[in-house]
């Protein structure tokens, strides 16, 4: 469960979120909808303290977001950016370093070759340099990620804006009908259309 | 038996080809005319001052002297490679500081003590100019490591932060940034390893060699300054990089910007 309350977060002297509040349950599923400009993206940051706030609380399950608790709210969390920075590499070198961090994770080739196969990226994806990946194959390389590590949030800013509308409606009616928590920030028609999604709308 | 000593006008004979120098620089506009004029300058004004002091520290031999004199040397490193890295003084100095004092200490010893088996390790004439060598090549590698680092992680932000999200640990998201900082600081003297002697004579040796030793122990004091030289670099850098992190992240693992020079609140 994500609760934050009365969170005031300023860049400078403008106010980006100002005595915000809200409660996610777990297995809830929350699409952010408003305008840039307005801290949609910032709030992300702060849940996962990239960023921190003047004055208020986020608690992730439970445990409330500080010093103490950053590892472990980190390790809950799977995180993709509008424009997914991946680090230097082959997509596979990637990979392995990402899962050799993580001990408790067991991806067996099956799970990777299930996850290449429902965001339609090939084998030979895994030998591409990181550089060298399109918009959408990064997108994708980043949400097969997350599949694999199958982390209990999910937070997504725009997460499906590179891929083609096929792939856009497999991928959003997978992660809705995850028991993942997923807030999404995103302009896409595909994530308004679902009934499992509540709007929230930023103004 | 020492090298002959140069005359005042012998040095001073040099200036011929600077004119040449400051033909070219105006005629293809390099704008160098200044900044050499005033490197030059400076550097027979240092350099004058640097050969008074040390006639006075090796006429009195004192190992708190000297001690003192390398200590001074080690803080006016720090200064240089703070300043050079962008880096603000006050938060680095003494992460940075240790993480010189450490290894060089250590390896000067070491010198001294087990390789040169000198009775007095404090003694100026091994103590400063072996330090002192050792030292300036420690600078440009420090430079290299923690500008590569800190700047890496400040243009590729992004990166980081996503790393830092899937990591969870600051250190392994750091990984990258470890590696490509160590590397650009301790490769140009791997390489100059494996090529010293072919295509350079190293200062060292041509200075012991004039100074009247014969090259055989000429270069085996090249060879052992090259591993001090080495050792002393890979050491400080790793310690700089992981002595300096502790000031230069906040409680969440993220750079803080106010570590640059050029930052403003």
């Amino acid at each position: 469960m994500i609760q934050i309350s009365d969170l005031n977060y300023r860049v400078g002297e403008a106010p980006l979120l100002t005595e915000y509040s809200t409660r996610i349950a777990q297995g809830e599923k929350r699409l952010i909808l408003g305008r840039s400009g307005l801290g949609k993206t910032s709030l992300f940051k702060l849940i996962l303290g990239f960023r921190q706030p003047q004055s208020g609380t986020i608690r992730i399950n439970g445990l409330e977001l500080g010093q103490d608790a950053i590892q472990e709210i980190r390790s809950q969390i799977f995180y993709l950016s509008q424009d997914i920075d991946l680090m230097d590499g082959k997509v596979e070198e990637v990979l392995d370093l990402i899962f050799q961090a993580q001990p408790q994770l067991e991806i067996t080739p099956h799970d990777l070759e299930a996850g290449l196969e429902m965001l339609a990226l090939s084998s030979a994806t895994l030998d591409k340099e990181v550089g060298a990946l399109s918009g959408g194959e990064r997108q994708r390389v980043g949400l097969l990620i997350g599949f694999l590590l199958n982390r209990p949030i999910w937070l997504l800013d725009e997460p499906t804006a590179a891929l083609d509308s096929t792939l856009k409606e497999a991928v959003a009616q997978r992660i809705l009908d995850s028991r993942y928590t997923v807030i999404v920030i995103s302009h896409d028609p595909v994530w308004q259309n679902h009934e499992r999604i509540q709007l929230e709308r930023w103004s | 038996m020492g090298a002959l000593d140069l005359s005042i006008p012998s040095l001073l004979s040099f200036l011929i080809f600077l004119l040449p120098v400051l033909w070219l620089s105006r005629k293809l506009d390099l704008n160098i005319q200044r900044p050499l004029l005033t490197g030059m300058v400076r550097m027979a004004v240092q350099l004058g001052l640097v050969g008074l002091y040390l006639e006075f520290i090796f006429r009195i031999n004192s190992p708190i002297i000297n001690v003192l004199y390398l200590l001074v040397m080690i803080t006016v490193a720090c200064q240089s490679i703070l300043k050079s890295s962008g880096l603000r003084f006050r938060r680095f100095l003494l992460p940075l500081f240790f993480s010189l004092l450490i290894p060089f200490a250590v390896m000067v010893m070491f010198f001294n003590g087990l390789v040169a088996r000198i009775d007095n390790l404090f003694d100026a004439k091994y103590l400063v100019p072996v330090g002192g060598m050792i030292l300036g090549n420690c600078l440009r590698c420090i430079i290299v490591g923690l500008t590569t680092f800190y700047s890496g992680i400040r243009d590729n932000e992004k990166t980081y932060l996503f790393s830092l999200a899937l990591f969870n640990h600051r250190i392994t998201a750091l990984k990258p940034h470890l590696k490509k900082s160590i590397l650009g600081g301790i490769t140009p003297t791997m390489a100059s390893m494996a090529t010293i002697g072919l295509v350079s004579l190293p200062g060292m040796m041509t200075g012991q060699i004039l100074g009247g030793s014969i090259p055989l122990v000429a270069v085996k004091y090249q060879i052992a300054i090259m591993f001090s030289i080495f050792y002393t670099e890979f050491f400080s850098l790793i310690l700089a990089l992981f002595f300096t992190m502790g000031t230069a992240f906040n409680r969440y693992d993220i750079l803080e910007k106010r570590i640059f020079l050029t930052h403003r609140d």
